[in-house]
């Protein structure tokens, strides 16, 4: 196993870079309950890669079938703009981004399906973890560093911004634009992430651990570091799971993460009785 | 007395929809003015534009260089999801004047705990905010807008969903903040006869008209019959001015 393990070891990285960034992102959008939001921008990121292939495929743009993640970064971005605006009008908000959601969804298996080389590529919509290479690691290593840096930097405005908008208004925080900044910063996460994890285990990484840390937490420090002890937990046992069993890498973390949710449940429940 | 806050013919609203036209207000250094009107009236809106996250539709709004307001948001509206300390919420009051990307400092954190001392809950600093009961979750909001050292105490709906004895508390230490060092304080309420009691001016809305005056002066029977439109009788009783609307027969009872 310890050779499997060392023979992977770029995907475990390259878990470990996208379990921690999503798990500290992910208490911020649990908190603002934009859980939604993150899913439908997962999907959309996905239908980028496949257009880039339908477009690549039929002789349009080449270059995309190289770099898919281009066109996947400029959808993820382009729809963080829909969603960073307050909507007002006759249709919910959440009935926006399911329409957002289901389209893109859509869109990405219908572009995949008549892709030229689109079956060969049906992995960049479902994630490729054990595919991670050592450029791979050091692309997400790029993107997410200063993502981190920034996170704990402006946590005290973030926070602020995310909990409280019409007091933070008041004492002069531009809180439409560190929404904005929020969103950018997620979409380029999730559009990175995305092209190696797939949309499930984006998706995974970007809810469950910081579930698993409100249930755990009493204060929103701990609730962090719950957050992130869970999302590596889960990568970890999950990559060693799927090596031990020969099962799928993906789904082997999100039931490491799914049981860790449960567990912490129960915790609560005890503790809560006691 | 200075005006900290005018309001010069201004016509107030979201979007293109007005809420209040042609309307005239001074916000007085020392005020203690409530805002009162039943929901929909324009009371928020009239804060909203005064705390700048609304624009006047019309007319000036003046706000003197240099206010400071302390803005005490409706209960309901703070997320209690986030598993925040009562400490770490009063500390956001002082998070622009801590500056951007750095953390609260000792003395910050002592202002802090003097904020809860002035509300009477420091008792309570370390406490989850999602423990408290209504009436401390409102001091914890008061003591937020007092640690930024504000020129103007604004509050929107304090009592809102409280039961009798904290809303007589809270209207209380309001009233007490203000008078023991002469705060300006502006409070939303649609409930005119928790607020009447307590405030020294009142700016009354109602259906895009509006009467702003001493409590004597707005608080008559002529005036608020005019104001809403049915009888009201104004009563008193050991000091405390009580509003009834006359009870008023409907057809189905006059048929009955």
């Amino acid at each position: 196993m310890l050779e499997a393990v060392l023979l992977f070891r770029e995907a475990l990285y390259g878990s470990l870079i996208i379990a921690v960034t999503c798990a500290v992102l992910g208490v911020y959008v649990v908190l603002r309950r934009i859980v939604f939001v993150g899913a439908a921008l997962a999907q959309v990121s996905s239908a980028g890669i496949a257009l880039a292939f339908w477009l690549a495929g039929h002789g349009i743009a080449t270059a995309l079938a190289s770099h898919p993640e281009a066109l996947s970064l400029a959808a993820t971005l382009g729809s963080v703009m829909f969603f960073a605006r307050p909507l007002r009008g006759p249709v919910p908000p959440d009935a926006r981004i399911g329409v957002w959601y289901a389209v893109a969804a859509a869109a990405g298996i219908l572009l995949i399906a008549k892709a030229a080389v689109g079956e060969a590529h049906d992995i960049f919509l479902e994630g490729n973890i054990l595919g991670i290479t050592n450029s791979d690691t050091l692309e997400l290593l790029v993107v997410c560093t200063p993502v981190l840096v920034a996170l704990f930097a402006f946590q005290k405005e973030l926070l602020f911004t995310s909990f409280d908008r019409d007091t933070a208004r008041t004492l002069g925080y531009h809180v439409d634009l560190w929404d904005l900044g929020f969103y950018l910063v997620l979409g380029v996460v999730i559009s990175i992430s995305m092209q190696f994890a797939g949309v499930l285990l984006v998706f995974n990484f970007l809810v469950l651990p910081a579930v698993t840390g409100l249930l755990l937490a009493g204060g929103m420090a701990s609730t962090f570091v719950f957050s992130l002890g869970s999302a590596l937990l889960a990568a970890m046992v999950g990559f060693a799971l799927s090596i031990r069993f020969d099962l799928p890498t993906g789904p082997s973390m999100i039931a490491v993460s799914g049981a860790l949710v449960i567990l912490a449940w129960l915790v609560r429940r005890v503790q809560k009785r006691a | 007395m200075t005006a900290l806050v005018s309001f010069r013919d201004a016509t107030l609203g979201y979007g293109r929809h007005a809420v209040l036209r042609g309307f005239n207000l001074d916000i007085m250094d020392g005020d203690f003015l409530g805002i009162v009107g039943p929901n929909g009236s324009g009371k928020t809106t009239i804060l909203k534009t005064f705390l700048g996250s609304l624009r006047p539709m019309g007319g000036t709004v003046t706000v003197a260089p240099g206010l400071r307001f302390g803005y005490v948001p409706q209960r309901d509206v703070v997320d209690t999801l986030f598993p925040l300390h009562v400490l770490e919420v009063v500390l956001m009051g002082r998070y622009d004047r801590i500056g951007l990307g750095r953390r609260p400092s000792a003395t910050d954190r002592e202002l802090a705990r003097k904020a809860l001392e002035r509300v009477g809950i420091s008792h309570l600093a370390d406490r989850p905010l999602n423990a408290l009961s209504g009436g401390q979750r409102q001091r914890t909001l008061i003591a937020r807008a007092l640690v930024g050292e504000p020129n103007v105490l604004v509050l929107d709906e304090p009592t809102n969903g409280m039961d009798l004895v904290a809303t007589t508390q809270i209207l209380g230490l309001v009233r007490d903040l203000h008078e023991r060092t002469g705060l300006t304080v502006v409070m939303v309420s649609h409930a005119l006869n928790e607020v009447a009691n307590y405030v020294e001016r009142i700016a009354l809305v109602h259906e895009g008209g509006y009467v702003v005056g001493f409590v004597e002066e707005v608080m008559t029977q002529q005036a608020l019959s005019a104001m809403y439109g049915i009888p009201v009788e104004v009563s008193s009783f050991e000091g405390h001015r009580i509003v009834l609307a006359k009870r008023q027969q409907t057809g189905e009872h006059r048929h009955a």
